[in-house]
């Protein structure tokens, strides 16, 4: 990894046109400045994270369903969330 | 009534008014902008999260106090803005506001939850927001603490199998 200090109002160029520039700094947060060409995806890391999660979330593996639910119900230290507050759209079982 | 063809639930109707709109999208699904919160009774607590465009796109989804009787979540400026939530107003979970922990349940291996990126909705403006943090506390890949019974897993095996069957012919 490269590692270069800068101060505030400095700048690091990456390439030909991704300039990155130091805004503000406090002891526990730095605000950055991004120029970069439109098709030059900028993202905070933790949503790269949940894009990929989403991403493998998304194809499920429903057979392991019924384990996840039995799981969740033993663990439960509250009951139940009443979530049907938000009237959901409720699916009967078909038992 | 509206309705829509699912791979997990086959056609299901509900109302307009049933549907959470999600203006951004979610990360890697920017233009899914409208979902149905589906439950089933023997499934509680899990909610699905339905795309009422794509039939086989369906979250499973946890209240993320299911997976984390702590979990606490300050909804940022931006996902307020998208919720339509007043500056100055204290989110009242449960009652007026949803937050749901997205699972994975791999092929292989151990299923997670998304306690990094919590997907917010209010029950009130209909709208939804994937509520990426910016602090550490949480992961992306929270595993879900195992059941006394999850550690037999012969046991239960084959009642997965059989509700599986089920769902399937749903």
């Amino acid at each position: 990894m490269l590692i270069i200090r800068r101060r505030r109002g400095e700048s690091i160029v990456i390439g030909e046109d991704i300039e990155i520039e130091i805004l503000e700094t406090s002891p526990t947060q730095v605000k950055l400045g991004i120029s970069a060409p439109k098709e030059v995806t900028v993202l905070r890391s933790e949503i790269r994270t949940t894009r990929d999660v989403n991403r493998a979330a998304s194809s499920a593996d429903p057979d392991k369903l019924n384990s996840l639910v039995e799981q969740i119900r033993e663990n439960a230290v509250t009951p139940e969330e009443p979530s049907s507050k938000n009237s959901p759209v409720v699916v009967p079982d078909n038992e | 009534m509206p309705s829509i063809s699912t791979k997990q639930f086959g056609i299901v109707q509900f109302a307009e008014e049933d549907i959470f709109e999600f203006p951004n999208g979610l990360p890697g699904f920017e233009a899914e902008h409208r979902f149905l919160c589906i439950e089933r009774p023997a499934l509680r607590p899990v909610v699905f999260l339905q795309s009422t465009v794509h039939a086989d796109l369906c979250f499973i989804t946890l209240p993320a106090r299911s997976v984390d009787p702590g979990y606490e979540l300050e909804v940022a400026a931006e996902e307020r803005t998208v919720l339509g939530l007043a500056e100055a107003e204290a989110p009242i979970w449960d009652h007026s506001l949803a937050c749901l922990a997205i699972v994975c349940l791999p092929s292989e291996g151990a299923p997670t939850a998304n306690l990094l990126g919590p997907v917010v909705l209010s029950r009130e403006t209909r709208k939804g927001v994937q509520a990426v943090r910016d602090d550490c506390r949480y992961s992306a890949l929270t595993p879900l603490q195992p059941a006394a019974s999850e550690r037999n897993a012969a046991e239960l095996s084959p009642v997965g199998k059989s509700h599986a069957e089920r769902l399937a012919e749903v």
